[in-house]
């Protein structure tokens, strides 16, 4: 890993301070939409090797078998891949909720392609309010692409090649959503790659100028 | 008067972001806790004028933490201040004793609003 995208103790505390921000928004907006409380966790931040990428989501994920993964790109300055990764079935559980509350119709869906919107709904809300959120603190602008969900066999996560480019380094962004009227754990991990590191640090020190 | 400030995060970050927002002009003493628990037992040791409490933090939480001081000392002052914004969030803390709560990231006029009406109270 390059010198200069390596993050110093400082940044980092900075980094995990505004991903905590963000992800209470995340999950304030997400509560907004169904009628959910999500038990917020202190997140974890950690800069690896992309390459190490696959074998640091089987190790965290390798009691739940099967995961969803819903899969959304954001572009900015800040640039990378938002991942929510649920244990497989997750969809089925938070179907109901929007069932009850939520702008999904349901007519004549079979469930599978239930599960699979129903998990681009809530990945949709969480992810756009997050990385909105570190973008508005970092005073950048941010457009995605739309999300989509990916159903994973563990042993062969077969996630974009290009996410695991060894010449890049991902910062990972993880939290854990707890949505507590359904006990279900949610992960989410933003990736970005080595041209947003060096953006990021410079980001990072402007906003805590005004705390100086 | 406002003296002792006891500040209740485990991010050092968030600590420095609030003590930057305190004015400049008069003097403080702060005091820090890293999670709930710290917390709780600093407020008995120093018995602060007030408390700014983080929720979401590592081995006990800011809930629990402002729970157990109301217990203690039901004429605690403690603000929240949190990322966790969700309505069912604040009124679980309002609802257990806090003054009021601050929304993160902190900025001068908010906090500075928090000890005006604190120092209304301790009047």
């Amino acid at each position: 890993m390059d010198t200069d995208t390596q993050i110093s103790e400082e940044e980092q505390d900075i980094l995990q301070e505004i991903m905590n921000i963000a992800f209470g928004k995340a999950a304030a907006d997400l509560a907004e939409v169904i009628n959910i409380f999500v038990v917020l966790s202190v997140p974890d931040v950690r800069i690896i090797k992309a390459d190490d990428l696959p074998d640091y989501i089987r190790t965290e994920f390798s009691e739940f078998g099967n995961i969803s993964i819903v899969e959304q790109n954001f572009w900015g300055e800040f640039k990378g891949t938002a991942l929510l990764i649920f244990p497989a079935g997750a969809g089925k559980e938070l179907i109901s909720l929007l069932g009850d509350g939520g702008e999904l119709t349901f007519e004549s869906q079979s469930s599978d392609i239930l599960e699979n919107e129903t998990l681009m709904e809530v990945g949709n809300i969480l992810i756009g309010a997050c990385v909105g959120k570190v973008a508005e603190l970092l005073k950048d602008m941010i457009t995605y692409s739309p999300p989509r969900v990916i159903i994973e066999d563990q042993p062969n996560i077969s996630m974009p090649k290009a996410l695991f480019d060894p010449s890049n380094s991902a910062i990972i962004l993880k939290t854990v959503f707890c949505f507590n009227e359904r006990d279900v754990n949610g992960f989410l991990f933003l990736i970005t790659s080595h041209n947003s590191v060096i953006w990021l640090k410079k980001a990072l020190a402007d906003f805590m100028e005004q705390y100086e | 008067m406002i003296n002792k400030i006891l500040i209740v995060d485990d991010s050092p970050v968030s600590r420095k972001m609030l003590k930057s927002c305190m004015p400049k002009d008069r003097e403080y003493a702060f005091f820090e806790a890293f999670n709930g628990l710290d917390g709780l037992e600093l407020y008995k040791k120093i018995l602060p004028d007030i408390t700014f409490m983080d929720l979401t933090m590592p081995v006990m939480d800011g809930a629990t933490a402002l729970d157990e001081i109301m217990k203690f000392d039901k004429n605690a002052l403690v603000i929240v201040l949190t990322a966790d914004v969700q309505v069912k969030s604040l009124a679980k803390v309002m609802d257990l004793g806090a003054l009021l709560v601050v929304k993160k990231p902190p900025g001068k006029e908010t906090i500075q609003d928090a000890l005006s009406k604190a120092e209304e109270r301790l009047r």
